[in-house]
């Protein structure tokens, strides 16, 4: 079972990293906070009868507003897992890359390539629902479940739609990366691009092909945040963002199969 | 050991890293870019905004440069071990420090001065060729240089950060999710996220806070980065490199 173990490595190199620990440790407080402090507003909103005055006063929408923090979990981790493997060591250490070490026990480019992103999608398949689970456990506790007016069925629709486009940019993070090389470029495009100082949304302004970018395709699987107009909708948009994904882990599969590593 | 000496070798450093030089000019490149096409798409005939609005709408976008190019002078001190090779050529590491910053300051405000500069120049061309005279009036130059002001502030915030956390990627992210997630996810709770340091920032540039001007939301802006700038520095006279 050769294939299992190279499994086991990646997830277990990818688990003992800081970088992992750290992205996921930085989401999910920053997850927390936003929620604590959304969930306090939405029930003094509540106590003080004005309930339609804050946005929403269900203790889901309250803590899904916190789902770009997620995103910029599920980057970091589709990022470090790579780029790790080609931060040089010290100069008076030798200088080495542990990419180096990588090909030489697993000599089958493809299969860590392959393992590497099944790592980021186990990772953020935990995270992202755990990190919802946690936060509307929070903002029920702090609203009362009694305010919920999302159903069971949505929530759970929304929640795998979050974490579907959490998991595909996780991925083209990642893919990015192998290109690159290097962290720097898909953290900064991908961590604003998730906000709505994106570099998409404003090509959108040009020219609607915009719509069809990975990030913007797949915008709708959120539902409910309907921060923009037009765009595709929520299946064909999921289709085309995860086209998008396999194309670039394609490209990054071929190009890490045959450089220099 | 003059200080001035010291300030031209951290220069020298910064101008022959590729990534610094990199940043630098694509920050630039993106400001002209950005403010291009907010010309293009709100401009033509019987647009209500002046040259200096268009330019000012690009600042949100064109800060990740800057805050990438203010983390990159201390973290790459650390990404390779250099920094044991700059202590030993200079072991008074209060002079060092006071030397890195003044170069880091003089590359972010360089480079936000020519961002400023490169967007309004392109916003300004964009609607000359298109022939659609951009409106009088809005803000002026006063604005340009808030802007700027504001941009370079940013990136010195990003150098303290930088400089305490040793590492590029935390700061990167940190700072990239602080300014870009967290501040107007805060600010749809709660006012006081106002003094938050890119919000209070914002008011060199764009000021409608009913408490904070101009000047004083600049200041706040300021006081949180020698808040970091000194827990920085403590560190880095005190701590292991």
């Amino acid at each position: 079972m050769r294939y299992g173990r190279i499994l086991a490595g990646e997830l277990h190199k990818a688990a003992t990293l800081p970088a992992v620990w750290g992205g996921v440790a930085g989401a999910l407080l920053g997850a927390l906070a936003v929620t604590l402090l959304n969930s306090v507003a939405a029930r003094a909103a509540l106590e003080n009868g004005r309930a339609e005055a804050w946005g929403s006063t269900s203790p889901f929408e309250n803590a899904y507003a916190a789902m770009p923090l997620t995103v910029v979990g599920a980057v970091v981790l589709g990022v470090v897992v790579i780029s790790s493997e080609y931060t040089a060591n010290r100069a008076d250490a030798g200088g080495g890359r542990q990419i180096a070490t990588t090909l030489t026990v697993t000599p089958y480019r493809i299969q860590v390539l392959a393992a590497k992103a099944i790592t980021v999608v186990v990772g953020v398949m935990v995270i992202a629902p755990a990190t919802l689970l946690v936060t509307v456990g929070l903002a029920r506790l702090v609203i009362g479940g009694g305010a919920e007016t999302v159903s069971v069925t949505a929530a759970v629709t929304r929640c795998l739609g979050g974490t579907l486009y959490a998991t595909l940019t996780g991925l083209i993070a990642f893919a990015v990366t192998v290109l690159t090389r290097s962290g720097i470029l898909p953290l900064l495009v991908l961590i604003m691009n998730s906000t709505l100082v994106s570099g998409s949304l404003l090509l959108t302004k040009l020219t609607p092909l915009a719509h069809w970018l990975p990030d913007l395709a797949g915008r709708r699987l959120f539902g409910g945040l309907d921060t923009v107009d037009g765009g595709l909708a929520p299946l064909p948009g999921a289709i085309v963002m995860s086209g998008w994904t396999l194309a670039l882990l394609v490209i990054a599969g071929a190009v890490f199969s045959r450089r220099d590593a | 050991m003059r200080v001035g000496n010291v300030i031209l070798a951290e220069l020298d450093k910064l101008r022959t890293l590729p990534a610094v030089l990199l940043t630098a000019v694509a920050t630039v490149g993106a400001a002209a870019g950005i403010a291009a096409a907010f010309a293009a798409g709100d401009g033509g005939p019987g647009a209500a905004e002046s040259v200096t609005d268009v330019t000012l709408r690009m600042v949100p976008y064109v800060q990740a440069g800057l805050v990438l190019l203010g983390s990159l002078p201390a973290a790459h001190e650390y990404a390779d071990g250099q920094i044991r090779a700059t202590l030993t050529a200079v072991p008074e590491r209060g002079l060092l420090v006071a030397a890195k910053s003044v170069a880091a300051a003089t590359a972010v405000t360089l480079t936000a001065a020519a961002a400023t500069g490169a967007g309004a120049a392109a916003a300004a061309l964009t609607w000359w060729r298109a022939g659609a005279p951009p409106a009088a009036g809005g803000g002026g130059g006063g604005a340009l240089l808030g802007a700027t002001a504001y941009l370079a502030l940013i990136g010195l915030l990003s150098y303290a950060v930088a400089l305490l956390v040793r590492h590029l990627i935390p700061v990167l992210v940190g700072v990239l999710s602080l300014v870009l997630i967290g501040s107007p996810l805060l600010a749809a709770v709660t006012a006081h996220a106002r003094w938050l340091p890119d919000r209070a920032g914002s008011q060199l540039y764009a000021p409608t806070d009913p408490v904070l001007t101009a000047a004083t939301g600049g200041l706040v802006l300021l006081v949180w980065t020698v808040a970091v700038g000194v827990g920085a520095w403590v560190r880095f006279v005190r701590a292991d490199p």
